[in-house]
């Protein structure tokens, strides 16, 4: 239930200010969709940011603007368990305080170094038995959890494996004994 | 009112009844009904059409929602067949959920089911290798079980026969311990498989090999299996999604079409067998009572002929569950062994590794199979302080490497963009003999109920030390072999599974020469009641190290002319 009200206090603060005309906002900004999950609309914009900063857009698209965002989440509320449901929401929760200690400021604020910096020093805290190091553990967890989840969402995504780099339903007839230096580009799907 | 039930008895009367649509179900009804005989094929799940009903079988990688894996929610509530290697979100509608038939664990044991037309003929590996006198004489010459009644000379054309219709590539590889049989051409084994196999060749002589596996895919000859409406395998390696090719042999794509269009099969899905009915004055079986799965009401069928291929531990549950006064105990179990001397095999054992060599070389394309290492230990002789020996998979293969390393442009560019492979990766699993026992037994619980209010199937099933030994034996000689091969970074596993997924169960039926000391003679008739006929996994006397559906169709082609022949008599 604590969990749950701060969770709610967060909304309030981070973005809950958009939802005031739908009146009952006391449960609207947890997004439904992910029932395991208490995750905030506002919550999941930052989970969007932080994808994108690991695979950012481009000339080839990137992690956000294929909505890989949404991929992780139906992941983490679909396929872990609960215990690691809850460190993928602390970690998250705590993330945006994280980022101010140490990066100096508001996440969205940053550049984009400074972005890759903070990402990376938080998948590698250091976890150790105090309170501190618990919350640690968490961001990490939710680091680790969010960049092998966007690279799983990106890499098997529809516009990936349909425009970049096409997946074969009908990969062709086994060849044992290829030369590499015959190849003129690995092939990863199928 | 009385004429009534006449008609209503001769319209659910047929000259033959076969329990069961999978793989040696589907291979008794067709042949009976290429022999003219009108047969109702009872399957106690839904219909599943070929291609109509495999809904996931086209589907690209990015439309499963989970991307494959099973959800947390389905794992808890699904522990058992969760476990199952294929259990995944292509093909879990192919798998039976625990709650849907529970059954009791007096040891651990996953029994991984498929309860729909076709069966497990949907999700079987295919692989396809013949038995030999070695494996049919080893009770005899060991010790253990009964003697087969039956020896290769027996079964040998019906291989043949089975291998024929159903499409099966391999290499005649001229092995004694694994017979060649009618083989379609065989799939290549790659660079690094043949690398082993020339190691293997120059280190142990001509004591071990590694062959080709033989796989029920059809791989030439195209024009022949267009007549089953089945094409070329197209290497595709999504089959346990149903194949819309018909490129490997199900009941699905190949048998249960086939006898449908002979006009003598009926099909009826959604039929719970309860029980075979015996009559005491008339002293055979006369028909079956279902359960219609559906409307939970009784229903009974007759025909002069039985065949139980419900596979093995529910063709082992129906007849225990078929009682009479003339046999209160199950049918055909004068002797008190039905349900005794289940068997298995042992797949507890892998090693994998890594080879060097061939850098300069990786592969292409797709093969629906890989390498197979028959049995080489006590073929000849008894060698080593445990009784049999094992057959084991091999391959080797190659995988593009995704640098994962950093965030950012940096790992888009490198996952976009692989440019390294991985080394060579090799890798064995073990395919044990395991010695069937009177305490490996399944029996019926006497208070449980399953949710149609059949008694629930109690399993006391375990390793013995045999199989401990074996997993020992396995694991020093594979790593040996290794060694010798010059694989590096060898690495051994003994994941102690339950028995059960390996989903070989067999036994409990068994065949033997003495109504004394087994349950089905020489044509898989009940020694007891000889109108009914068992042809699956239960059959079996003991288990040799070969994955057995092939010899499960065999038995079901040879005991449904059988059938015929007697009922001409």
């Amino acid at each position: 239930m604590n969990r749950r009200i701060a969770l709610r206090h967060l909304a309030l603060i981070s973005g809950g200010l958009a939802f005031i005309p739908s009146c009952d906002f006391s449960s609207d900004d947890i997004l439904t969709a992910y029932e395991n999950l208490k995750i905030t609309q506002s919550q999941k914009q930052l989970l969007g940011d932080i994808s994108n900063v690991i695979i950012p857009a481009g000339e080839i698209k990137g992690a956000l603007d294929i909505e890989v965002p949404d991929f992780i989440l139906v992941m983490v509320n679909d396929c872990l368990n609960s215990e690691q449901q809850t460190l993928f929401s602390t970690g998250l929760a705590a993330f945006p305080g994280f980022a101010k200690q140490s990066g100096g400021g508001n996440f969205a604020k940053l550049n984009t170094k400074e972005k890759e910096a903070l990402i990376v020093s938080g998948q590698n805290l250091e976890v150790d038995e105090t309170e501190k190091g618990a919350e640690n553990k968490a961001i990490s967890y939710f680091l680790n959890t969010t960049k092998r989840l966007t690279i799983q969402g990106y890499m098997a995504s529809e516009y990936i494996q349909s425009e970049v780099i096409p997946y074969s339903l009908i990969p062709g007839a086994y060849n044992g004994s290829v030369l590499i230096s015959d190849i003129q580009k690995p092939r990863i799907n199928g | 009112m009385a004429n009534l039930n006449i008609r209503n008895k001769q319209e659910r009367t047929y000259e033959a009844i076969v329990i069961g649509s999978g793989i040696s179900g589907s291979w008794a009804a067709k042949e009976l009904c290429d022999l003219g005989v009108k047969t109702l094929m009872l399957e106690r799940g839904r219909n599943v059409e070929h291609i109509k009903d495999y809904p996931t079988t086209n589907m690209l990688p990015y439309e499963f929602e989970h991307r494959g894996q099973i959800t947390q929610a389905e794992k808890e509530a699904n522990p058992i067949v969760s476990r199952c290697y294929a259990f995944r979100e292509d093909a879990k509608h192919f798998f039976v959920k625990d709650a849907e038939h529970p059954y009791v664990q007096e040891k651990p044991f996953d029994w991984i089911r498929g309860y729909q037309v076709g069966g497990k003929s949907l999700l079987w590996a295919r692989q396809v290798q013949r038995w030999s006198d070695f494996d049919f004489e080893g009770p005899a010459r060991d010790g253990f079980a009964v003697d087969w009644p039956i020896r290769y000379k027996d079964i040998a054309p019906w291989y043949s026969h089975v291998e024929k219709f159903a499409g099966v590539s391999g290499n005649k590889d001229g092995l004694d311990v694994l017979p060649d049989g009618e083989f379609l051409p065989g799939y290549d084994l790659n660079i690094v498989e043949k690398h082993f196999q020339e190691q293997l060749k120059k280190n142990y002589g001509n004591d071990r090999h590694m062959i080709s596996a033989r796989c029920a895919h059809i791989h030439g000859n195209s024009e022949f299996y267009a007549e089953q409406g089945r094409a070329m395998c197209q290497n595709r390696n999504l089959c346990q999604r149903g194949c819309p090719f018909g490129g490997y042999f199900s009941s699905n794509s190949s048998t249960i079409p086939w006898a449908l269009k002979t006009g003598n099969l009926t099909l009826r899905p959604d039929a719970v067998v309860h029980s075979i009915i015996y009559d005491e004055e008339l002293g055979k079986a006369t028909g079956v009572r279902i359960i219609d799965a559906h409307s939970k009401e009784m229903e009974e069928f007759f025909a002069p002929v039985i065949f139980l291929n419900a596979a093995a531990l529910n063709s082992n549950l129906i007849l225990l569950n078929s009682t009479s006064s003339r046999f209160p105990n199950g049918l055909g179990n004068d002797n008190g062994l039905l349900g005794k001397y289940v068997a298995f095999h042992n797949y507890r054992a892998g090693v994998s590794a890594q080879h060097e060599g061939h850098a300069e070389y990786t592969t292409s394309g797709g093969r629906p199979t890989s390498g197979y290492f028959p049995r080489f230990r006590n073929v000849y002789k008894q060698e080593t302080d445990f009784l049999r020996g094992y057959a084991a998979g091999f391959s080797a293969g190659r995988n593009v490497r995704s640098n994962t390393d950093g965030i950012g442009m940096d790992l888009k560019n490198n996952l976009l963009n692989p440019d390294q492979y991985g080394p060579w990766y090799v890798g064995s699993h073990m395919m044990g003999e395991t010695i069937p026992k009177e305490s490996n037994y399944v029996a019926l619980d006497p208070n449980l109920k399953d949710p149609y209010g059949m008694p629930q199937l109690k399993i006391n099933v375990d390793y013995d030390d045999n199989d401990e030994k074996m997993v020992k034996d396995y694991l020093e000689q594979m790593t040996e072999m290794f060694e010798k091969a010059g694989f590096t970074n060898i690495r051994t596993r003994d994941d102690h599974r339950a028995p059960g997924l390996d989903i070989h169960e067999m036994g409990g039926v068994r065949m033997g020469k003495d109504p004394k000391t087994s349950l089905l003679n020489a044509n898989h008739q009940l020694h007891a009641v000889p109108n009914v006929y068992v042809t699956d996994g239960a059959s079996m006397t003991s288990t040799s190290t070969q994955n057995p559906s092939l010899t499960y169709m065999a038995f079901a082609a040879r005991a449904a002319h059988h059938a015929v022949a007697e009922s001409k008599k």
